[in-house]
């Protein structure tokens, strides 16, 4: 285990590439579920600041058998150690109606470390950051919710929740969580 | 069968049956005005001394506050807890800060960590570890920092977080626990009993009894 606040260096080469694919496609403020971080730069990575109940609009959106929400944060070993496997479970699961809502904890000038992370790790947009006041985000997002991260929600096509749970996880435990109800009739 | 078709769908399936479990609950906690859990488990501080909850009781109350060496969250209130907890004690609020992180997650949250740093922060109180982290189990604890306040019948009056603030002490509106500390001190109602702030998970040890 590390610290919680490393960051691992990689090439600039592909972020620079990806910067010029990003400006070709006119890429929307927020992301679009779906797109990698790997488009964009960890300068231009565009950060949508969320409150809990804009989160829950999004999950209400139609479109997804499941949706996984992710509260996580750069400084945050467990976070960062999960991170991978949610990142894998969403690319392959895309197709079956997994939609995957990653929402940074970091304050707003840790921007720069967000954004580093989000591409470092070829995260699937939207990226967004929560806002506003702890306790009305926590309370907003789940009631069961401590505070404690990271915390994962699964949740419905009728966007109630079916999965809860505070601290790291496996891959296992993520696909175990999401199978249900991407195999269950629409 | 259609769902087991593939190898991610058969690992997911497997992991199921724990996952069923375990997910869907928050780890249980000690409600306002429940009674002070393990006071007499002996924890070793800082300064090599048994402690029990019980010993540093105060007449008025008990302060207990969950915390680690290495959290950025618990980093930025520490000064501030250090604060109420050095203050509390002359207002008959016995304080402990307990860590129950598992140092093989975070080797600086291990003894000598938290030596060097209630040596720099001035902890007045005792800095202990909760060796088996089920001190922390029985609270429900989850997060760093976490704080409970019990009045002197032992029973739970504040629960949460220290301020509104963590990144900026200058910006504090609501002193959360300094106020929770000074009703109890002074025999008033704690007026805000429950608040949440965003914290690090606890890193457990591992469980060694049933």
């Amino acid at each position: 285990m590390t610290g919680p606040s490393h960051s691992r260096p990689r090439t600039l080469i592909p972020m620079a590439l990806a910067l010029l694919l990003l400006a070709g496609c006119g890429h929307a403020p927020g992301g679009s579920p779906g797109k990698a971080a790997s488009a964009a730069s960890t300068d231009t990575l565009p950060l949508e600041p969320v409150t809990a109940e804009q989160i829950h609009r999004r999950i209400a959106e139609p479109g997804a058998r499941a949706t996984l929400v992710n509260v996580w944060a750069s400084w945050c070993g467990p976070c960062r150690e999960e991170f991978p496997a949610i990142v894998a479970l969403a690319e392959r699961e895309r197709s079956r109606g997994l939609r995957v809502l990653f929402v940074s904890a970091d304050f707003d000038d840790q921007a720069p470390e967000t954004r580093h992370f989000l591409a470092e790790h070829h995260a699937p947009g939207p990226w967004l950051v929560k806002t506003g006041r702890d306790q009305e985000f926590i309370d907003g997002l789940d009631k069961r919710w401590s505070g404690a991260l990271p915390v994962t929600i699964v949740y419905d096509p009728a966007g109630k929740p079916v999965q809860f749970w505070e601290g790291g996880a496996d891959s296992a435990r993520f696909a175990a969580a999401v199978e249900p109800l991407l195999t269950s009739q629409p | 069968m259609h769902a087991l078709r593939s190898p991610f769908a058969r690992l997911a399936a497997l992991a199921g049956l724990a996952l069923a479990l375990t997910a869907g609950s928050a780890r249980a906690q000690l409600a306002i005005g429940d009674a002070l859990p393990m006071k007499d488990v002996k924890m070793t501080g800082v300064d090599g001394k048994s402690v029990t909850i019980a010993g540093v009781s105060g007449k008025k109350g008990t302060l207990v506050v969950f915390t680690c060496n290495h959290c950025p969250w618990a980093k930025m209130w520490q000064t501030r807890v250090t604060e109420i907890g050095n203050t509390a004690g002359k207002a008959g609020i016995g304080m402990v800060a307990i860590n129950a992180n598992d140092p093989a997650e975070y080797p600086e949250d291990g003894m000598d960590g938290m030596k060097q740093r209630a040596k720099e922060l001035g902890i007045k109180f005792p800095y202990v570890v909760d060796a088996t982290s089920d001190v922390a189990r029985a609270f429900g604890a989850s997060r760093t920092p976490e704080a409970f306040l019990f009045d002197a019948g032992g029973k739970l009056v504040y629960h949460g977080t220290v301020d509104d603030s963590p990144k900026d002490a200058s910006a504090v509106k609501d002193a959360y626990l300094k106020d929770a500390v000074s009703a109890v001190s002074t025999g008033k109602t704690v007026t805000t009993a429950e608040t949440k702030a965003m914290g690090c998970s606890i890193k457990f040890r591992a469980k060694t009894t049933s």
